[in-house]
């Protein structure tokens, strides 16, 4: 065999062995290896942990006492609503809480999902060849209960406040607490088949129901029409209720659990990532953020959209596109409508004195969602370089549809001041028109303080406490907005003029719409400082200069 | 008594200005008579049909640099539009830059270069107002840099990384609400110009979210050619531009620079800087 045939043969191809056959691993045993991790990482269990963090628990235990005291002294309250229709109103309420919860529920699961998945599952487990119907399985038992606990802590929470009595608390607490869970079921199902309308739909119904059971509260206590509730029916009611959500929850339950593995993994993720985010903005309490990117979310889900020519120059042009955008998200103003409400119904419960709080607080979430250009001008600074005004008339054109809306809604509650409800305080048409542009004054600048908060600052020096070192703005952020609406309307609760009210309100709107303003004057002092300092240096050095001379 | 108090504080000459443009704001553009408006009405109809933009500290000579094509400025005498004197910026004991001092006048592109962490981001930012300097003094035209200044807004065009879009605005109506906003009466033409020259025409319906981060980076790109501008600052304008596209900037760039704009901009490209640049600054120590 010559030296070229045995080379030949060393280099020759080997057939690689046929790879063995694995049996991949089942979802349950991948589950627990992740458990296994991620326990294995722990360095403290939970008893520890809530030690650790008795601060939390105690603070828990001092808001859920103040929860309970809250309830008994409504409770309290409810015994002087001794006439039909003041009774009737309140009777009303646990169907507005049963409707807004199962709105809330839907619009809740169409935005996150309701399945889910962080990318790290989307990544690792989602592509491995295994069961993509177990792996979620247990994502669309864990949102339907959350949805249950929910439901049922605001059912019970309405329906005690009211007055309603144990067994009644029950039926409704049950009832919302299914319904909730039902509504969460459905949208997965939906999700399952990538059609989303009916979830849509749904919501909005459910909605439009809330919103039609708290105008009833309001007709009741005013007498315009008679509901003629016995005792029973709320509980009836409610016990129809739950009985029509259980077969709902159970049907679509059914149905979502066949369909998930039909689920993309993108809107598996999308979802996953939509809550990584809002879990990281609410870790830094930084809610204009969580806000920001559920408001992202929704341009992102719409996409396209068909241009508009822009109107006017300058100032004007901004104007015109809030304008524009306004009617390319008119939702928005569906919820604004609603909360006009508010301090109809509040009036119409007897709570006459806080109408104008209740009223400025319901404004104040409702001009949130119509202040997004405001948001987008402030929060970087980016944009508002690129356009040739200062801040402060650019807050101002931001503010201009906003604050005409907000004028409208005044105009319109205005009647809420009155006085219509039993026990209700009677007032002149010029005192209840001030009293409701106050209040809507209040819940616009409210908004405006709210929009234009700064993330916190975690470079700022921190304040010591018992959980730990905290930036100040951690606290201050939650309470932001919250503050104008109450100093605002503090004056009229006290029983002065609303004239008190304006004149805040006059001061709070200077010092929010020139905030930048602030801050160029600190540069500009900061300038001024540099010149007097260089000042200082040149004299220094000319008496230098006369003393050697003189010398 | 309340009430005029209140309507005194109003009315004073501070909170004057905005107090009036709150109430033209308000009317919707039904009643807007703001001194603005009147003023960009006045030069629209002018016989250029355009806004200027020569702030009164820049000199006698009118660069006239105005997005429209072909317009070429003529440069009797070149200004400074940027001085930046003895600048230092400094994070606790890490000096960043120190007696920094740079002149730029129209015309001029200057480059800065440097590794990684030399301080080009932070001396642009400082540049256009967006981080404040330590120490020394930035003047645009004269005027000392302050970002909240509408004039020093009105010249300068930007593009750094803050740049934000509204959500649910389109691509082609963001740049369509720039050249409105700064008095360009009919933008239909530049707008359609620039959008077809950072090839997001079919983007142009757009939302900004859906865009990927390269045509984000156009789309910040075009805001800066939608507008009157006397000076450009741009931060690593080539990133997530792909080859072509940088090659278009470069051109873009150079073209901006012949027809008289001053240009700082910061660079690792070395094309892009070969072919715009007329001054190189090399920021920090070069590596090795």
């Amino acid at each position: 065999m010559s030296s070229l045939e045995a080379g030949a043969d060393d280099f020759a191809y080997q057939q690689p062995p046929e790879p063995r056959a694995l049996t991949p691993a089942s979802p349950r045993e991948l589950k627990r290896l992740i458990k296994d991790w991620r326990s294995g990482r722990a360095t403290r269990n939970v008893l520890q942990a809530m030690s650790d963090a008795y601060v939390v628990v105690f603070g828990a235990a001092m808001i859920g006492a103040m929860v309970v005291n809250v309830i008994l002294k409504a409770q309290r309250t409810i015994a002087q609503c001794t006439s039909v229709s003041c009774l009737s109103a309140r009777a009303v309420l646990p169907w507005a809480a049963f409707a807004a919860t199962v709105a809330m529920a839907l619009a809740a699961s169409r935005l996150f999902g309701p399945v889910l998945a962080s990318a790290a599952e989307g990544f690792w487990l989602l592509d491995a060849p295994i069961s993509r119907t177990k792996l979620l399985r247990s994502r669309l038992v864990g949102a339907v209960l959350a949805a249950f606990l929910g439901g049922a802590v605001v059912g019970a929470l309405i329906s005690a406040l009211t007055g309603s009595g144990l067994i009644e608390v029950l039926v409704w607490a049950g009832a919302t607490a299914l319904s909730a869970a039902a509504s969460v079921a459905f949208a997965a199902a939906q999700q399952g088949v990538e059609r989303h309308v009916l979830t849509r739909v749904a919501a909005y119904v459910f909605g439009l129901l809330g919103l039609g059971a708290l105008l009833s509260v309001v007709g009741v206590a005013a007498g315009w029409f008679n509901l003629s509730l016995s005792d029973n029916v709320g509980i009836e009611l409610g016990v129809i209720m739950m009985v029509a959500s259980a077969l709902v929850l159970l049907v679509s339950a059914v149905l979502a659990a066949r369909r998930l593995s039909q689920i993309r993994r993108a809107r598996l993720l999308s979802g996953g990532a939509l809550v990584s985010g809002i879990s990281g903005a609410f870790f830094a309490l930084d809610i204009g953020l969580a806000r920001d990117i559920v408001v992202e979310r929704r341009a992102i889900e719409r996409g396209h959209v068909h241009p508009k020519r822009g109107k006017g120059l300058g100032l004007e042009a901004l104007i015109w596109r809030e304008w524009q955008r306004l009617w390319r998200f008119p939702q928005p103003l569906l919820v604004l409508a609603g909360t006009i409400v508010v301090p109809y119904a509040a009036d119409a419960l007897g709570m006459s004195t806080l109408t104008p709080v209740f009223a400025a607080l319901a404004l104040f979430g409702a001009m949130i969602p119509l202040l997004g250009g405001l948001r987008v001008l402030t929060r970087t600074g980016g944009l508002a370089r690129c356009l040739p005004f200062s801040l402060a008339r650019i807050k101002l054109a931001s503010i201009a549809v906003p604050a005409i809306l907000a004028g409208a809604w005044a105009a319109l509650t205005s009647a809420a001041y009155l006085g219509f409800g039993d026990g209700a305080v009677d007032r002149t048409v010029p005192e209840a028109a001030l009293m409701a542009t106050a209040a809507a004054a209040g819940g616009l600048l409210a908004a405006v303080r709210w929009t234009q908060a700064k993330g916190v600052d975690f470079g700022a020096p921190m304040v010591a406490s018992q959980a730990g070192a905290f930036p100040p703005g951690l606290v201050t952020n939650l309470f932001r907005g919250f503050d104008v609406c109450l100093l605002t309307t503090a004056p009229m609760l006290l029983g002065f003029s609303p004239f008190w009210s304006l004149a805040i309100a006059g001061i709070a709107a200077m010092i929010l719409l020139n905030s930048m303003d602030a801050e160029t004057l600190r540069a500009r002092q900061a300038e001024q400082q540099k010149q007097l300092e260089a000042q200082k240096k040149q004299r220094a050095e000319a008496a230098t200069a006369a003393k050697q001379r003189k010398r | 008594m309340v009430i005029g108090a209140f309507l005194q504080v109003w009315g004073s000459a501070a909170v004057r200005p905005v107090l009036s443009e709150f109430v033209a704001a308000s009317t919707l553009g039904l009643v807007i008579r703001v001194t603005y408006s009147r003023r960009v009405r006045r030069r629209a109809s002018s016989p250029t049909s355009r806004p200027q933009t020569v702030g009164e500290g820049c000199g006698e000579t009118d660069p006239g640099f105005l997005p429209e094509r072909g317009r070429i400025a003529s440069m009797a005498k070149r200004t400074t539009i940027l001085k930046v004197s003895g600048l230092r910026r400094a994070f606790g004991p890490n000096t960043i830059f120190d007696k920094f001092s740079l002149e730029v006048r129209t015309g001029e592109a200057i480059a800065l270069t440097g590794r990684n962490g030399a301080g080009k981001s932070t001396l642009l930012r400082c540049l256009v107002g967006a981080d404040r300097p330590d120490d020394g003094s930035v003047q645009v035209c004269g005027n000392p840099m302050s970002e909240a200044s509408p004039e020093i807004r009105r010249d300068v065009a930007t593009v750094i990384d803050d740049l934000d879009f509204f959500p649910d605005l389109s691509v082609v109506e963001h740049l369509d609400l720039l050249a409105r906003a700064h008095g360009i009466a009919d933008p239909d033409d530049v707008v359609d110009e620039v959008l077809e020259e950072v090839q997001l025409v079919p983007q142009s319906g757009q939302l900004p979210g859906t865009l990927s981060s390269g045509q984000r980076r156009r789309l910040a790109l075009a805001t800066a050619f939608v507008r009157p501008r006397k000076l450009l600052i741009l931060d690593e304008p080539e990133q997530r531009l792909d080859t072509e596209g940088v090659a278009w900037l470069a051109q873009r760039l150079k073209s901006e620079r012949q027809r008289g704009l001053a240009i700082v901009f910061a660079s690792h490209e070395p094309e892009l800087v070969e072919t715009v640049a007329t001054r190189v600054v090399q920021l920090g120590a070069p590596r090795g």
